[in-house]
């Protein structure tokens, strides 16, 4: 579903230089499948998941990134989106003077008319919506109010399962996102990742910790260090990660 | 006066038509023939060259189609005239003023566009102690049109009025809008501008204090080769009196959007609260926007504050909703769209509200 092969990239910095960020990331995702992404700060596990969705200030110097046979350097990253990738950010973005029920309804009207479909009625949205909503305790009154505004860490990430809840997408990516959750939003968050689990759709789960895939069991477990996958193994790995943290590649890497 | 100072042929068509003219008229056409239009080099003009704009001006006058909800309730000529050189020619070329008196509870509505030439127009609008009342005024000019208007608000003790200005067209639009407002009054403006190839609305609030509340919003959205300029000059000369004034604007590549606004604290005016903004968004490196709020203030117990902001459209903001599908030019303008809404906001009447949202997402289209 997602291959990754031989994966090159960089980004320039404010001055003009010129850095590479990742240097020969092979990676497959079957449908089907729930693959976890680990590794310390800077190892490009978030780069992977902006370069993947089509954020720009990404080179692709080298490889290619396919998703359903599509080339995704080639699309623009609502294309991508339209398509069916999906991205839970890290850092959901605030965007002020935009309700979440407007948002939601443009997104998703935005991927029927990409899929040639009709815009959805506004009781079936509605409809749609409020379930989904209730699956992550998440009240009408904060559907009315801006996107991500004034929102707590676990709410931002809550609202982002939501959107994957609403729009369906083919494939997920998590980034980070059990970072600034406590256990019981955590509970919460993974159960509607778990509910979106499915034969059709793959994840992959980028994480600094063990603690998500405890709730997420992924297939497969990747470390990254600097820009590649440095180990890939059974959900065995994560744990041992726990235990031993990332010396041993960090130290491979340098 | 500037003895090489010579008319171009739009001054010398508004000199022409104040041939013969006395009095204040008279003064008016001499000023025209030695000084012209405002330009440039004027300080007030300075963005806003309404000299050049008119070089190509032929009627001088009597071109205003002029549409009002209901007749005036008097027409009355012009003894008093004001002061600045526009609305003085629209007193001067634009007949008799009229003069709404509102009662309690109405809505009038005032729609003027000149479509080729000059068309000029001075009103006069009293809301009586206690009234609360709205105005809705629509302005525009065709190519060529030069739609020059003066109007003047009056409301006693305890009136409200909510005026809702929305302007826009390819020509010349000058509104010059005055207020003096009683104490205890509440005097709510909103402006919503599309620009024209020069537009400028001006509003020049007198505040008594007293208790009496202003607010002045403005929202404009420029397509290239818009422009607009929103200039204001509030005076308080009493204690205890409050203005909020919140300016929001985006500007497309070759188009220039400009805000003027002062706020002068007289020394009388103690326990004054003022607030003024002016915030907005360069949609491209070629857009144009220049802001000159100032301050004033002679009493030492106030409570005033000014901020002016300019920037882009936030990057991250227009990845996270191309992330979730919708296209670039959907996603710039739905961010363009709830940026400017804030001044909208205190719009009470939510029809009203609705209404105007609605203008600046047609607005909206197309915009590159």
């Amino acid at each position: 579903m997602l291959e990754i092969n031989n994966l090159h990239v960089r980004v320039t910095d404010d001055e003009g230089a010129e850095k590479p960020i990742l240097n020969g990331v092979d990676l497959s995702v079957p449908a089907g499948q729930v693959h976890a992404i680990m590794g310390p700060n800077g190892s490009g596990k978030s780069t992977l998941a902006h370069v993947l969705t089509g954020r720009e200030g990404y080179e692709i110097t080298g490889g290619s990134a396919r998703f359903l046979g599509g080339d995704l350097a080639a699309m623009a990253p609502e294309e991508r989106a339209a398509k069916g990738l999906f991205l839970s950010f890290q850092y959901p973005v605030e965007i002020p003077g935009v309700p979440i029920l407007t948002f939601l309804k443009e997104a998703l009207n935005a991927q029927r008319k990409a899929r040639g479909e009709a815009d959805m009625a506004a009781p079936e949205f509605m409809k749609l919506v409020r379930e989904k909503a209730a699956q992550l305790n998440i009240s009408t009154e904060m559907l009315r109010r801006p996107v991500n505004v004034g929102f707590s860490g676990g709410e931002k990430k809550r609202l982002e399962i939501l959107q994957a809840l609403v729009l369906s997408p083919r494939f997920l990516i998590l980034d980070e996102t059990d970072s600034g959750l406590d256990i019981d939003a955590l509970k919460v968050v993974a159960d509607g990742v778990n509910a979106l689990r499915g034969p059709e759709r793959g994840m992959l789960v980028i994480t600094h910790y063990q603690r998500l895939l405890d709730h997420i069991a992924p297939d497969r477990v990747h470390v990254m260090a600097a820009g590649r996958i440095a180990a890939s193994g059974g959900p065995e790995l994560a744990r041992e990660l726990e235990a031993e943290g990332y010396d041993r590649f960090t130290k491979d890497a340098a | 006066m500037n003895a090489h100072f010579k008319p171009h042929d739009g001054e010398a068509a508004l000199i022409a038509a104040l041939d013969g003219a006395s009095g204040w008229r008279a003064e008016l056409r001499d000023a025209l023939s030695a000084q012209g239009l405002p330009a440039k080099r004027a300080e007030a003009w300075k963005w806003t060259d309404l000299r050049r704009a008119l070089s190509g001006l032929s009627v001088a006058q009597g071109a205003l189609a002029f549409e009002s909800s209901r007749p005036a309730d008097r027409e009355s000529p012009v003894e008093h005239a004001p002061q600045n050189l526009l609305p003085r020619l629209a007193a001067a070329l634009g007949g008799d003023a009229l003069v709404f008196r509102l009662s309690d509870g109405e809505h009038l509505t005032l729609a003027a566009r000149a479509e080729a030439g000059a068309g000029h127009r001075i009103v006069l609008v009293e809301v009586p102690d206690g009234a609360a009342a709205r105005v809705t005024e629509h302005y525009g000019a065709g190519e060529g049109g030069f739609t020059n208007i003066a109007i003047l608000y009056r409301l006693g003790a305890g009136a409200r009025l909510d005026r809702v200005v929305e302007s826009g067209g390819p020509g010349v639009i000058v509104v010059s809008g005055g207020a003096e407002i009683g104490a205890r009054s509440r005097f709510h403006q909103t402006e919503v501008t599309f620009g024209g190839v020069l537009c400028r609305l001006e509003t020049h609030l007198l505040h008594p204090g007293e208790g009496a509340e202003a607010v002045l919003n403005a929202v404009y959205l420029l397509h290239s080769g818009r422009h607009a300029d929103l200039t204001s000059v509030t005076e308080h000369t009493g204690p205890g009196g409050s203005l909020s004034q919140l300016c929001k604007g985006a500007a497309a590549g070759g188009a220039q959007g400009v805000f003027r606004g002062k706020i002068v604290v007289r020394r009388a005016a103690q326990k004054t609260d003022a607030r003024m903004n002016h915030r907005a968004l360069l949609l491209d490196s070629k857009a144009e926007i220049d802001a000159k709020p100032e301050l004033e203030i002679y009493a030492d117990d106030v409570q005033c504050a000014h901020g002016n902001a300019l920037g882009q459209l936030d990057r991250d903001a227009l990845f996270y909703l191309r992330q979730r599908s919708l296209p670039e030019a959907q996603a710039r303008a739905l961010l363009i769209e709830s940026f400017l809404a804030e001044p909208l906001q205190p719009v009470t009447d939510e029809a009203v509200r609705d209404r105007l949202s609605a203008r600046l997402r047609q607005g909206l289209e197309g915009l590159s």
